[in-house]
């Protein structure tokens, strides 16, 4: 008999982790997370497709007006879904520094 | 105040995401350079000085757009991930994509060959029916020739039953050359020149390129016919070679056409037909007859060969041989047809025919199921014999540009082994295909020890992914299992092959 992979079961590797742990953490678009974590934008970048393929992560665009207003192109916003969160939470297990490396928001403002 | 160099590097920073977006499948392409290049505005603003150039923020841009690459081709992998996941493994559809693939490969380097080209152009141009190649009937082949123009002359003196039509050839080796005025000959290239009679081409009806137009006969200046190689090589392929003078041995000549390649089939390799009227044809050298049969000759032509007897000036008999020139040197056609059928006659020594014992079950081997798996097989079949004909012919052409022995062999031996061998995995895959959906079983797996064969049954295993069938192959043919079997799965199996599609995104492990 056969087992179903659920999402929250899928491995990922160190630097997707990171990556993913980054958008948890409220850096939201592609640069923010380069700084963040000081990986290149040909690793970054990526690794975001891969999550969103997963349906680990999803994207939107930030409203033309708003970026109207503040005189900028319109940015692509990424967030976590409760896939990826669930997987974050399997991941952090696997690499207890992750959450040291990038603290997530309520841990920040704590 | 800006630098002047900072529109430029912007653009260079630009190009270098355009380029990079050419990777990305075209639907996502769009979006995925809006997003790059918003990414890119907020680089710059962060990284570089506002009223200066710094060389080091800009190799950091620039680096920032060297990822995009990487980015875009990620998309791209998945992109063909998508498709690859969209066509089942081992569909028949999957498999009449592949044969079609390979029959038009096939195809266009057949078309693109010069050698094949010329084949074809022959096909289309084939010599008039009812003619015959006459030898002495001692020599048993063509290569050496045995008419002497005398002989010749004596027969198309006198009136005859069975020939109505004759013409004359003889190939020496002669030294031509383009400029007419030279008057040594030893200082011009010899060709293979055959001396023929004015009527040659017309008795063969052979189609020549740039012909006069007022035909062969009628003039008693020497034509010459070249063929398309030394058209080629002396002439470049001049379109405006007709009316040229050369000298050919010791005599001028004018060109009359050219003659296609792979045109000429009949003994000899000639480069050029030195066209000239009968009493002009100096006595001497032998050479051939071609001679058109009458309506009483045809009658006699049971076989490939007649023999004929002729008699000489001094009233002795001559025994003859007639070839007939439409079967004197195969086509590609006779010889793929000829192939083919022995590579049939010749595919059970080394696979089996049968395709195996499909076990009735009403409800999945309905009759549209079965002419679904019996078209299929025909598919295959209609689409291996083309690619064979296309294939043999390029590997028979692919080195030679004109009709030769050799290109016939080639064309021979790769016609018989690639139907043969094409033919038994057309077999081989029908027999590893699941009756119901047509895909390719998957997964073989050992069952039973040989040891035990007498107890219970031995071999391998396999599974339709769809969950339609399991194949039985048995490891050592007996009186009661002698050929595979196929075991149908009633619909208490479906659920554990539900996720099969996407077991192929990691969704279940059977």
């Amino acid at each position: 008999m056969g087992q179903e992979i659920k999402p929250a079961d899928a491995k990922l590797s160190h630097t997707t982790a990171l990556i993913l742990q980054a958008v948890d953490a409220g850096f939201v678009y592609g640069f923010s997370i380069m700084e963040m974590t000081g990986l290149p934008s040909g690793t970054v970048y990526p690794a975001m497709r891969r999550l969103e393929r997963d349906d680990l992560i999803r994207s939107h665009w930030e409203r033309q007006s708003i970026a109207d207003a503040e005189q900028r192109p319109p940015r692509k916003y990424y967030k976590i879904t409760s896939a990826g969160r669930g997987t974050l939470e399997v991941t952090r297990k696997r690499y207890p520094l992750l959450e040291k490396l990038i603290p997530s928001e309520e841990e920040s403002s704590v | 105040m800006k630098s002047p160099l900072e529109p430029l590097l912007r653009l260079f920073n630009l190009s270098l995401l355009c380029g990079s977006s050419m990777l990305v499948p075209a639907k996502q392409r769009t979006e995925w350079g809006r997003e790059w290049r918003a990414e890119l505005w907020h680089v710059r603003r962060t990284c570089t000085p506002m009223h200066s150039i710094s060389w080091c923020a800009e190799r950091e841009v620039t680096a920032f757009c060297l990822g995009a690459f990487k980015d875009a081709l990620c998309l791209r992998r998945q992109g063909g991930q998508m498709r690859m996941r969209a066509v089942p493994q081992g569909s028949a559809a999957q498999c009449i994509l592949l044969l079609a693939i390979t029959m038009a490969a096939c195809y266009i380097a057949a078309l693109l060959l010069p050698g094949v080209r010329a084949e074809r152009g022959l096909v289309a141009g084939r010599v008039n029916p009812g003619l015959v190649l006459i030898q002495e009937a001692g020599y048993n082949d063509t290569s050496t020739p045995t008419i002497s123009p005398a002989q010749y002359r004596a027969w198309k003196g006198h009136k005859q039953q069975y020939f109505d039509g004759y013409a004359f050839y003889r190939v020496t080796r002669q030294p031509v050359d383009r400029d007419s005025t030279i008057p040594d000959s030893r200082a011009m290239p010899e060709w293979g020149v055959a001396n023929a009679s004015a009527n040659l081409f017309w008795l063969l009806g052979l189609p020549l390129r740039f012909a006069e137009p007022d035909g062969l006969a009628d003039d008693s200046t020497p034509k010459v016919i070249l063929s398309e190689a030394m058209w080629t090589k002396e002439f470049g392929r001049d379109p405006h070679v007709t009316g040229t003078m050369l000298r050919v041995g010791t005599r001028l000549a004018r060109i009359a056409g050219v003659a296609p390649n792979g045109l000429w089939k009949l003994p000899g390799k000639v480069d050029a037909w030195l066209l000239e009227p009968d009493p002009a044809i100096v006595s001497g050298g032998a050479g051939y007859v071609v001679a058109h049969l009458t309506e009483a000759g045809e009658a006699e032509m049971w076989t490939q060969c007649v023999h004929i007897t002729a008699y000489k000036p001094d009233e002795s008999e001559d025994d003859l041989l007639g070839i007939s020139i439409e079967d004197y040197r195969p086509g590609p056609w006779v010889i793929y047809l000829f192939a083919s059928l022995l590579a049939m006659l010749a595919l059970p020594a080394i696979t089996s025919v049968s395709l195996g014992e499909y076990s009735p079950s009403p409800q999945q081997t309905s009759w549209s199921r079965r002419l679904y798996r019996w078209s299929f097989l025909c598919v295959k079949i209609a689409m291996l014999l083309p690619i064979v004909y296309f294939a043999s012919m390029d590997l028979g052409y692919a080195f030679i540009t004109s009709y030769s022995n050799s290109s016939i062999y080639i064309q021979l031996v790769s016609t018989f082994l690639l139907c043969l061998f094409g033919l038994r995995w057309v077999l081989q895959d029908q027999r590893k295909r699941c009756p119901v959906c047509l895909r390719l079983v998957e997964h073989p797996a050992r069952v039973g020890q040989a040891s035990r064969t007498f107890l219970a049954w031995n071999g391998t295993e396999l599974m339709c992914m769809d969950g339609h069938t399991l194949l039985h192959v048995p490891g050592m043919p007996t009186s009661w299992f002698d050929a595979q079997r196929w075991l149908y799965l009633d619909t208490s199996w479906e659920f554990l092959f539900a996720g099969s599609g996407a077991g192929l995104n990691g969704g279940v492990i059977p």
